[in-house]
Parts: structure tokens; C-alpha cells; sequence
């Protein structure tokens, strides 16, 4: 692990006005990594991650991806540098249907530069039957789908490119049960191909399931980032609300470890 | 599984917007079948030849307008300026000639300016968020006023046959000469502007359908944010859908001057409406992302059949004002009902 980190964010700002959204964040993310990012609304953690998937300018800092120095101007400058982003939205266009939507913006084209339709037809059936066996009505406008098959489709895109880093906005707060799940299952998956993610969430079951460290955010400043054996529940509460940990914290594996000797 | 499921869910309650889709285009041919069938029935003479080819002529400048409107309404945006800007157009390409330029030339000009006002549209929707209503109310009063100055209201005619030669041709005209010296026409032919919108329908239609600009201009008007995240170049888009629309409104400009010969400063006056009502009445959805040019045509027939029909029963043309105006309040009240949840 001694390659330069996948991603890394140094002395990130974004000021709107007076007000400081990001306030001289830094943060890595390093391959097969699931990185948690925490705070309350409005705690800058969604403006973070816009700027890291070129949806937004930062006002100051720098982007390092693998080493190298990068520039994101707009969504696609990200998305070729292999950073997908499945946004709390999911960001679909209502009345294309889900093969339309999983190129937009990376349409198939023929010789003759005409859309592709049955290529990209196949290609959706494939990929979308790997994470949902039953979605087939492949032909409907997403608007008149569920909110899980919708969920798959934004999911779909940002996993059936060549990703490297892939960003989840709140990625399991529409769903069900079963569908959770399935996104718990394809994190597991990506992290094993080597794939790095950042989760954004509320969640702190998810979190504590499926990341490897936390990163936590109040008022646009980065307060907390610890591996996920070093805290409990409440540590990350604490540093969600107040902004700091425990006056008494000692990192939970030291202190286990210190007992059990 | 699936397929079997199909046909059913087309008429419940989760297949109701694509079925609500073709029905509103079906409805719309149905409005038009009765239209004509009424109209025939009440005079005689709306049913023959010579009026149907008068019908393909006065729509092709609706349809002209109505297909660039389609696209600007895809986007989610309207295009209140196409009318003053077809005057522009028109008023150019007359300039250009009484210069010494010849006709084609003159005429291309002409589209030139459409298309450069379409993209001035453009650019002060996108680069100065100024929104689409007032951006193009705007340009309805600058292109109207340019064209009462340059020409300082006064018509310019004169232009020459060559001119009168888009608006008044015709393909596969037959005229035999009677043995008097009167010419007998025998098929008074397919008039040029009925070819010209029907090529234009076409291309525009294959656009929208199987080219990427087509994807994305449907992309944006359905969700404009979640498609510039997805990497579609929503400003350029907009760009592209306004700049057609006034080259479209430069060439119906071209078409209706040249049928009269004549350049008018104050043509086109309220065509914008002809155009959008041709729109809307279509299955376009004034709130975006959907739109067919194939129901555009069907609209903008409506509209040019209704005003025909209307003129040949001797309505008034007060009563015909009327008449569009319920037509294009009940078209809008369509699209509503069917974004209805």
C-alpha cells in the first residue's frame, strides 16, 4: 500500500459568499478502501463530495488522483478520470427509459455516428439484470419504475464503466429491506475489486457494516477521521454533534486490547 | 413473463404516461380527421385538390415554425421571438437581393440571421440565466424593431420572379396549352414549401431520434440537473435547440416572403402561438421533455385546416381569433391534465 492514495483532496474550500461550505478539508481514499463520510446536513459533506465528481468548483485546494494533480471543470472530466458518482437524487432523466439513462452523456454510436439503441439495449439488460434479476421492462420511461429499480439504474451507470472511485450519496436511503442489502452485498463486491468508495450516509448500521474508516464533518471542517475499529457508535455521534470526541476517548481497540493483556 | 404482463399494465394505472403519450397523438389525428370530414361536409369546395395544395402552403410556414418550437419545448424552454424573427429573415433576404445579391444567396443570408438570432437567444438564456419567456419576449421586440427600421415599415417589393420561386414553385406541375393560347393546368403539382417542410420534418425527426443532440435535448428538458451531472452539455444543448429554432423561423420567413413577393416588415405577427399551439396540441409538453414532430405536423394541420375551413364557411376572421384562441387554451389544458399525477 505504499502507491499513491486513489484520490486525494488536500485543503479543500468552497465559500459561498461569506459562508464557508468546505473549510481546508483533506482527505485520502486509498484502493479497496470504503470510506465513511458523516455530519449533519449542511455539514459540507455533499459540497465535498460535488467537487470531487466536477459538479462544482471548488474555491481553493487541490484534487490528486493517483499521484497526479487533476482539474475537474465539469461532470465528465471526473468521470473520465474513473470517478462515478450515484447521487442522493439519482440524477435520472424521467422520460428516457433506463438504457437511455446508463449512457446519457456516453451514448453508443454506429459508424455513421447514430445513436445505438440495441447495443445499448443489451448492454443495460446485462449489467441491470446482474444487480436485479427481475428488472425487465427496460422499454418504460424511468419515471413510471419503483424507487429501487430507479436506484439500480443510477447504480448501474456508475459501476458499468471503468471505475475507480466510485462516490455514494445516501445510496440506501429510498430503499427497502431486500434492496439494502443488495447494495451492502455490491459494496462488499467492489471494495474486493479494488474499487475505492466514499459513503456518504445517516446510517450509522451501514456505516459501521461496511466501511473501513470514517471521515466526519461539522460546519464545513473536517473533525474526525479514524479506522472503524477505533471508535464506537456514540465517538461518532459525539464528533457529529459537538464536533469533537469524548473529553474521556482512548481508541476503542487500544483500550480492548489493553484489557485483554 | 414480462411480455405477458405487457399489454395489461398499458392500461393500468403504471402504464398510463406512455400509453397517456400516443393517446394524446391519436386523439389529436382523430381531432384533425373530424376537422376535415366537418369542413367537407359544410362546403364543398374544401375538399378538392386545388384547396389541399392551398392547405399544404399556408401550413408549411406553421410547420416550419412549429418544428423548431418542438425542439426549443423538448428542452423545456418556449420561443416567444420566432415571429418577429421570421419578418427579420425575410426582411434581410429581400435587402440582400435589392443589393445585388443573387436569390440563393440572399435567401441563405436571410436563414443566416434567423439562425443568429436563435443563437443570441441562446447564449443570454445560458450565459446570463435570464429565463427563456422573457430572454426570447425580448428578442420578439429587438427582431420586430430591427426589421420596421431597416425597412422603415414600408414593404419592399420588386424582388424579381426568381425570388417568388420557393413560395409559388411547384414539383411535377403539368400544364398543357389549349389550342385558344390559354394554358390548361392539368396537375397544379406539389407546391415547393409542402417538399421543403416535409424534408425538414424528416431530418429534424431523425435528429431528435437517433442522434445524440436528440438524446440530450430530451435529457435536459426532462431533468436539466440530473442530465449536466450525467456529463450532457445542457448550455450547449440549449444553445443547439434555440438556434434551430430561429434558422427554422428564417426559413418559414423565406417561404412566406416569397409566396407574396414581397418583403412585409409586420408579417408574422403572433405566429409564435400558431407555432407553439402547433406544439402543444402535438403532445409537446410545455414543462419539457416530451414532444413528437410527427405531432407537431399533426398540430400545426389542425391549426392550418381550422383557419382554412373557417375562411372557406365564411367565418370572420374575428370569429377564427376566437376559435384558435379556445383551441389553444384546450390544447394547454390537455397538457396539464395529463401531467396530472
Amino acid at each position: 500500500m505504499s502507491a499513491a492514495p486513489l484520490v486525494e483532496m488536500i485543503g479543500i474550500e468552497k465559500h459561498f459568499g461569506g459562508i464557508r461550505a468546505v473549510d481546508g478539508v483533506s482527505i485520502d481514499l486509498h484502493r479497496g478502501e470504503v470510506v465513511g463520510l458523516l455530519g449533519h446536513n449542511g455539514a459540507g459533506k455533499s459540497c465535498l463530495m460535488r467537487i470531487l465528481s466536477g459538479a462544482m468548483a471548488p474555491s481553493g485546494g487541490e484534487i490528486r488522483i493517483m499521484g497526479e494533480p487533476v482539474s475537474f471543470t465539469e461532470p465528465n472530466d471526473a468521470r473520465e478520470a474513473g470517478i462515478e458518482t450515484i447521487y442522493q437524487t439519482l440524477a435520472l432523466a424521467d422520460h428516457l427509459d433506463a438504457p437511455a439513462n446508463l449512457f446519457l452523456g456516453r451514448e453508443l454510436k454506429t459508424r455513421f455516428g447514430n445513436l445505438d439503441d440495441r447495443a445499448m439495449l443489451k448492454a443495460a439488460r446485462e449489467v441491470l439484470a446482474r444487480l436485479n434479476p427481475n428488472f425487465k421492462n427496460l422499454g418504460d420511461p424511468v419515471s413510471s419504475l419503483s424507487g429501487g429499480q430507479r436506484q439500480v439504474i443510477a447504480i448501474a451507470r456508475a459501476i458499468y464503466f471503468d471505475t475507480k472511485v466510485l462516490i455514494m450519496d445516501e445510496p440506501t436511503a429510498a430503499l427497502g429491506p431486500s434492496e439494502t442489502a443488495m447494495v451492502a452485498g455490491l459494496i462488499k463486491e467492489l471494495r474486493a475489486e479494488g474499487i475505492g468508495i466514499f459513503l456518504v450516509s445517516h446510517d450509522m448500521h451501514d456505516v459501521f457494516e461496511l466501511c473501513d474508516r470514517v471521515v466526519v464533518m461539522n460546519k464545513g471542517r473536517l473533525v474526525g477521521s479514524h479506522a472503524i475499529d477505533e471508535v464506537t457508535k456514540d465517538d461518532v455521534l459525539s464528533l457529529i454533534v459537538k464536533g469533537e470526541l469524548p473529553a474521556d476517548w482512548s481508541a476503542r481497540n487500544l483500550t480492548q486490547a489493553a484489557q485483554h493483556a | 413473463m414480462s411480455d405477458a404482463s405487457k399489454p395489461a399494465s398499458e392500461f393500468g394505472l403504471s402504464g398510463m404516461i406512455p400509453a397517456g403519450v400516443s393517446l394524446h397523438r391519436l386523439s389529436a389525428l382523430l381531432t384533425l380527421c373530424l376537422l376535415i370530414a366537418g369542413f367537407a361536409l359544410s362546403s364543398p369546395a374544401f375538399f378538392s385538390i386545388n384547396n389541399g395544395l392551398t392547405i399544404l402552403l399556408q401550413t408549411s410556414v406553421i410547420g416550419l415554425l412549429g418544428i423548431g418550437m418542438t425542439l426549443v419545448i423538448v428542452t423545456g424552454g418556449i420561443d416567444l421571438s420566432v415571429g418577429s424573427v421570421l419578418a427579420l429573415s425575410g426582411v434581410v433576404s429581400a435587402m440582400a437581393v435589392k443589393a445585388g445579391v443573387p436569390v440563393v444567396p440572399a435567401m441563405g443570408a436571410g436563414v443566416a440571421a434567423g439562425a443568429a438570432c436563435g443563437a443570441f437567444n441562446g447564449l443570454v438564456i445560458t450565459k446570463l440565466r435570464i429565463p427563456p419567456f422573457v430572454a426570447t419576449l425580448g428578442m420578439m421586440l429587438i427582431a420586430r424593431g430591427l426589421a420596421l427600421q431597416l425597412t422603415g415599415a414600408i414593404p419592399i417589393s420588386g424582388l424579381g420572379e426568381a425570388f417568388g420561386l420557393l413560395g409559388n414553385g411547384a414539383l411535377f406541375r403539368v400544364v398543357e396549352m389549349r389550342p385558344n393560347g390559354f394554358p390548361n393546368v392539368i396537375f397544379p403539382g406539389i407546391p415547393y414549401p409542402a417538399i421543403l417542410l416535409l424534408i425538414v420534418a424528416v431530418a429534424v425527426a431523425y435528429l431528435l431520434r437517433r442522434r445524440q443532440i436528440g438524446r440530450h435535448i430530451f435529457a435536459t428538458g426532462s431533468n436539466e440537473e440530473a442530465a449536466r451531472l450525467s456529463g450532457v452539455r445542457v448550455d450547449r444543448t440549449k444553445l443547439y435547440a434555440y438556434t434551430m429554432s430561429g434558422a427554422l423561423a428564417g426559413l418559414a420567413g423565406n417561404v412566406l416572403m416569397s409566396r407574396l413577393i414581397t418583403a412585409q416588415p409586420s408579417e408574422g405577427v403572433m405566429a409564435e402561438l400558431d407555432a407553439i399551439a402547433a406544439a402543444v396540441i402535438g403532445g409537446a409538453s410545455l414543462s419539457g421533455g416530451v414532444g413528437t414532430i410527427s405531432g407537431t405536423m399533426i398540430g400545426a394541420f389542425i391549426i392550418g385546416i381550422l383557419r382554412n375551413g373557417l375562411n372557406m364557411a365564411g367565418v370572420s376572421a374575428f370569429i377564427q381569433q376566437i376559435v384558435i384562441g379556445f383551441v389553444v387554451i384546450g390544447a394547454v389544458w390537455i397538457d396539464q391534465i395529463r401531467n396530472r399525477p
